[in-house]
C-alpha cells in the first residue's frame, strides 16, 4: 500500500527541552496509524507540528498526493486544513458550543461556501446558485449526522450535547472538510465502553468507505489494539517501537516504557 | 429563617455601612465653602448618616431576601414573561416597532423635542447595530468604535465642504473611509483577544481624537468644522428663502414653511439608514462569513483547524462594523452642521458598547430596547442636570442585576434542518 504521510527526522525543541527527537515514520493510505506512548512522550507535539500549529525545529513532513509529494512545512496555520487537507480534532473538545450542530458542520465547509456565495455578494443578493450550494452543504452535514445518529439534534446547540456525542461531532466536523489525512487526538478519552465501540466503528467506516488515512493518538488500548493497522510508540520524544498491534503488545521496549524495567 | 442568618446578615450590613462611611465621609461629609478670605470646611454629618443608614438598611434587606432564597418575585416573573413574549412574537414585535417608528413624526403628541430625542436614539441604535457585528457576532471587544464614527463624520464634513458634493455621494465615501480605518485598526490587533484587544482599540479611539485636535490644517483642530451642508430632499433644500433659481421643499409641495420638515426628513433618513444596517446584519449573519464570525468568537483555534482564515474573517468584521459607524458619522455631521473633536470622546464608545452588551450580545432587538432604555432614561431625567448620569448608571445596574446576560440573550441558529418547531 502506498504511503500517505512521511515524517522524516522531525525534531521539535522548546528552548532546551527536546520534545520530539529525530522522529521518522510513515503512515499509509487507507490505514489507521496509532501513535501511543506514556504521558509527555510528545504525541500531541507531533500533531501540532503536522497541523501547522508549531513550526518544527528541523525535519520534514511530506504528504503524498497522486503523483507528487507536498511538504507540510510550506503551509502554516489554517492553510494546512484549507490547502493540504489535513484535518484534526483536539484532546479537549473544541466545538463551537453556542452554535447549532448543523452550523458547526457548515463552518467546516466555510471555504467552498465562501466561494459559492461570491464572497458574500451573491449571498446578499440571495442568488439561486448560492442557495443550491448551501443546500448541498446541508445535505453533506445531514449525511454525516445520519452516520453518527445525531440528525434529530441538528438544530440544538453543540454545547448541549452529551460528551460522547460531542466527540463524534468533532470527528465528523473534521470529515466535512474532506481531508486526506485525519488526525485524532485522544478521541476515546472520557468515553464509556459502549461509546468507544461506536467510535471504533465510525473510524473503521471513515477508513474503508471514505478512503481517508487516520493518524490516532490514544491511551485507550481497546481502541488502539482493536482498530490500528500500524502502531508507533514514542517515549521522551523518541520512537522506541514501530509495528503492528500484535507485535507492539509483545514488544519488550514498549512494556518497559509503560511499566518500568525490572531491577 | 434561622436566628443566626439574621445575625449574619446584620453583621454583613454593618460592614457595608463601614465601607459606605469611609466613602461618603470625605466625599459628602466634608464640604468646602468659601467665606470671606478663604476656604472653610463645613461638615454635613447629617446627610452622611442618612446615606450610611440607607446603605445598611438596603444591604440588610438584600441579605434577608437571599437567605430566604426568594428573589424579587415581581421582577423575575415580569422579565421572564417579557422574554417569552419577545421570543414568540419576535416578528410581530419587529413589525409593530417599525410601523410605530414610521408614523411616529405624525402622532399628536410628537413635538420638536420628541423628534430630537428619537433621532438621537435612532443614531445610537444604528451605532449599536454596527458595533454588534464586531462585538456581538465576531466577539472582538472594540472600545474605540467612536473613532469610526468620527472618521465618517469628518470625511463627510471635509468632502462636502471642500467639493460641495451632495449627501448621497459623500455618504458612501465616508463609509468607505471608515471601513479603511477599520482595516487599519484590524491589522495590528489580529493577534489580540479579550482585554488586550479592548485596550488597543480604546487607544485607537483616543489616537483618532487627538489627531483631529492637532491636525489643525485639515481638521481645523478644536474649533471644528462649521457650515457643513444640510441634506436636501432629492435636490430640494429645506430653506425658507432658497437661492436664486432653486426651489425649496415647502414651495415645491405647496406647504407652509416649517423647520419641522427638515427634522422629519432627518428622522426618516436615520430610520432608513438604521434599517439598512439591521437588514444587512440579519442577512450576513446567515452567510458563510457571518457564521465564520460567530465561530471565531466561539473558538479561534478550532476555526484554524477547519481551514477558516482568521485574518480575513476578522478584518471583514472590523471593516463592515466600521463602515456602518462611518455612515452614522456622516448622518451626525449633516444633522449638526457642525462637528468638533469634542463629540467623539471615549464616553460615546462606552455608551455604544453598553448598549450592545446590555441589549444582549448579538441580539438586534436587544440593541433597540437598550438604546431606548438608556438614552430615554437619561432624557427623562434631563431636569436633574448633573445628576442625570446617576440615572444612566442606575439603568445599567438594573439591567445587570435582573438580566445579567443582557435584555434579550437568546441566540437563534442561522439555519435550521428541521424547520421551526411550532
Amino acid at each position: 500500500m502506498s504511503n500517505l504521510l512521511s515524517v522524516e527526522k522531525l525534531t521539535m525543541k522548546f528552548g532546551g527541552l527536546v520534545a520530539i527527537d529525530d522522529l521518522s515514520f510513515d503512515a499509509k493510505n487507507n490505514q489507521i496509524t496509532s501513535i501511543i506512548g506514556p504521558n509527555g512522550a510528545g504525541k500531541t507535539t507531533v500533531f501540532n507540528c503536522l497541523t501547522g500549529f508549531y513550526k518544527p525545529t528541523t525535519g520534514q513532513m511530506y504528504l503524498h498526493q497522486a503523483d507528487n509529494k507536498v511538504s507540510l512545512r510550506k503551509y502554516t496555520d489554517f492553510k494546512i486544513a484549507h490547502v493540504a487537507k489535513v484535518a484534526r480534532t483536539f484532546q479537549n473538545i473544541r466545538l463551537f458550543p453556542a452554535m447549532s450542530v448543523l452550523e458547526n458542520l457548515l463552518v467546516a465547509q466555510h471555504n467552498e461556501l465562501m466561494i459559492a456565495s461570491g464572497y458574500s455578494f451573491y449571498g446578499l443578493l440571495n442568488l439561486r446558485s448560492y442557495r443550491d450550494k448551501e443546500q448541498l452543504a446541508v445535505n453533506k452535514a445531514k449525511y454525516w449526522l445520519d452516520i453518527i445518529g445525531l440528525t434529530h439534534r441538528a438544530d440544538d446547540n453543540a454545547g448541549d450535547l452529551p460528551y460522547g456525542d460531542q466527540r463524534k461531532l468533532e470527528i465528523v466536523r473534521a470529515m466535512c472538510i474532506e481531508p486526506k489525512l485525519l488526525c485524532l487526538d485522544e478521541p476515546a478519552a472520557g468515553l464509556n465502553p459502549k461509546e468507544s465501540a461506536e467510535l471504533n466503528n465510525l473510524l473503521k467506516f471513515i477508513k474503508t468507505e471514505k478512503k481517508t488515512g487516520i493518524l490516532l493518538i490514544e491511551h485507550d488500548m481497546s481502541v488502539v489494539m482493536g482498530i490500528s493497522d500500524h502502531v508507533v510508540v514514542l517515549n521522551y520524544g523518541k520512537k522506541i517501537f514501530e509495528g503492528t498491534a500484535e507485535q507492539t503488545k509483545k514488544s519488550k521496549e514498549v512494556i518497559e516504557a509503560y511499566l518500568g524495567v525490572d531491577e | 429563617m434561622k436566628k443566626q442568618d439574621i445575625i449574619k446578615s446584620f453583621k454583613d450590613s454593618l460592614l457595608t455601612g463601614l465601607i459606605a462611611l469611609a466613602l461618603f465621609g470625605p466625599i459628602v461629609g466634608l464640604r468646602t465653602a468659601s467665606k470671606g478670605e478663604g476656604l472653610f470646611i463645613t461638615p454635613q454629618w447629617g446627610i452622611v448618616f442618612l446615606l450610611v443608614g440607607l446603605c445598611i438598611l438596603g444591604r440588610f434587606l438584600i441579605n434577608i431576601n437571599s437567605a430566604r432564597r426568594t428573589e424579587f418575585k415581581i421582577f423575575s416573573t415580569l422579565s421572564s414573561k417579557f422574554s417569552s413574549i419577545t421570543e414568540d412574537k419576535a416578528k410581530h414585535f419587529a413589525i409593530t416597532g417599525i410601523l410605530f417608528a414610521v408614523v411616529f413624526p405624525f402622532l399628536p403628541f410628537t413635538d420638536r423635542y420628541f423628534m430630537d430625542v428619537a433621532i438621537m436614539i435612532l443614531t445610537y441604535i444604528m451605532l449599536g447595530w454596527g458595533l454588534n457585528i464586531v462585538v456581538g457576532l465576531a466577539g472582538l471587544l472594540d472600545l474605540g468604535y467612536v473613532a469610526f464614527y468620527a472618521v465618517g463624520a469628518y470625511s463627510y464634513a471635509l468632502i462636502a465642504t471642500t467639493f460641495g458634493w451632495s449627501f448621497w455621494i459623500c455618504l458612501p465615501l465616508a463609509g468607505l473611509f471608515a471601513a479603511f480605518f477599520g482595516i487599519l485598526l484590524g491589522f495590528p490587533v489580529l493577534r489580540l483577544r479579550g482585554d488586550y484587544l479592548a485596550i488597543v482599540t480604546l487607544g485607537f479611539g483616543e489616537i483618532i481624537r487627538i489627531i483631529l485636535i492637532n491636525w489643525y490644517e485639515v481638521t481645523n483642530g478644536p474649533d471644528g468644522i462649521t457650515g457643513i451642508p444640510r441634506p436636501s430632499f432629492f435636490g430640494l433644500p429645506f430653506k425658507r428663502s432658497p437661492d436664486e433659481g432653486e426651489m425649496s421643499f415647502h414651495t415645491f409641495f405647496g406647504l407652509e414653511y416649517s423647520t419641522m420638515h427638515r427634522i422629519i426628513f432627518l428622522y426618516y433618513l436615520i430610520l432608513v439608514l438604521a434599517l439598512i444596517t439591521n437588514y444587512f446584519t440579519l442577512k450576513i449573519r446567515k452567510l458563510p462569513v457571518g457564521r465564520a464570525w460567530e465561530a471565531l468568537r466561539e473558538d479561534e483555534i478550532a476555526c484554524k483547524s477547519l481551514g477558516v482564515n482568521p485574518t480575513n474573517t476578522k478584518l471583514t468584521a472590523f471593516a463592515i462594523g466600521a463602515m456602518f459607524g462611518g455612515f452614522a458619522g456622516s448622518f451626525f455631521a449633516t444633522r449638526q452642521a457642525f462637528i468638533s473633536p469634542e463629540s467623539f470622546t471615549f464616553i460615546e464608545s462606552a455608551i455604544i458598547v453598553a448598549i450592545v452588551v446590555l441589549g444582549g450580545m448579538g441580539s438586534q432587538t436587544g440593541v433597540v430596547l437598550a438604546s431606548i432604555f438608556l438614552i430615554g432614561i437619561t432624557e427623562i431625567f434631563r431636569d436633574l442636570e448633573q445628576y442625570r448620569m446617576i440615572a444612566f448608571g442606575g439603568a445599567m445596574v438594573l439591567i445587570m442585576v435582573f438580566k445579567p446576560k443582557g435584555i434579550l440573550a437568546n441566540r437563534k441558529p442561522t439555519i435550521l434542518m428541521h424547520g421551526d418547531k411550532k
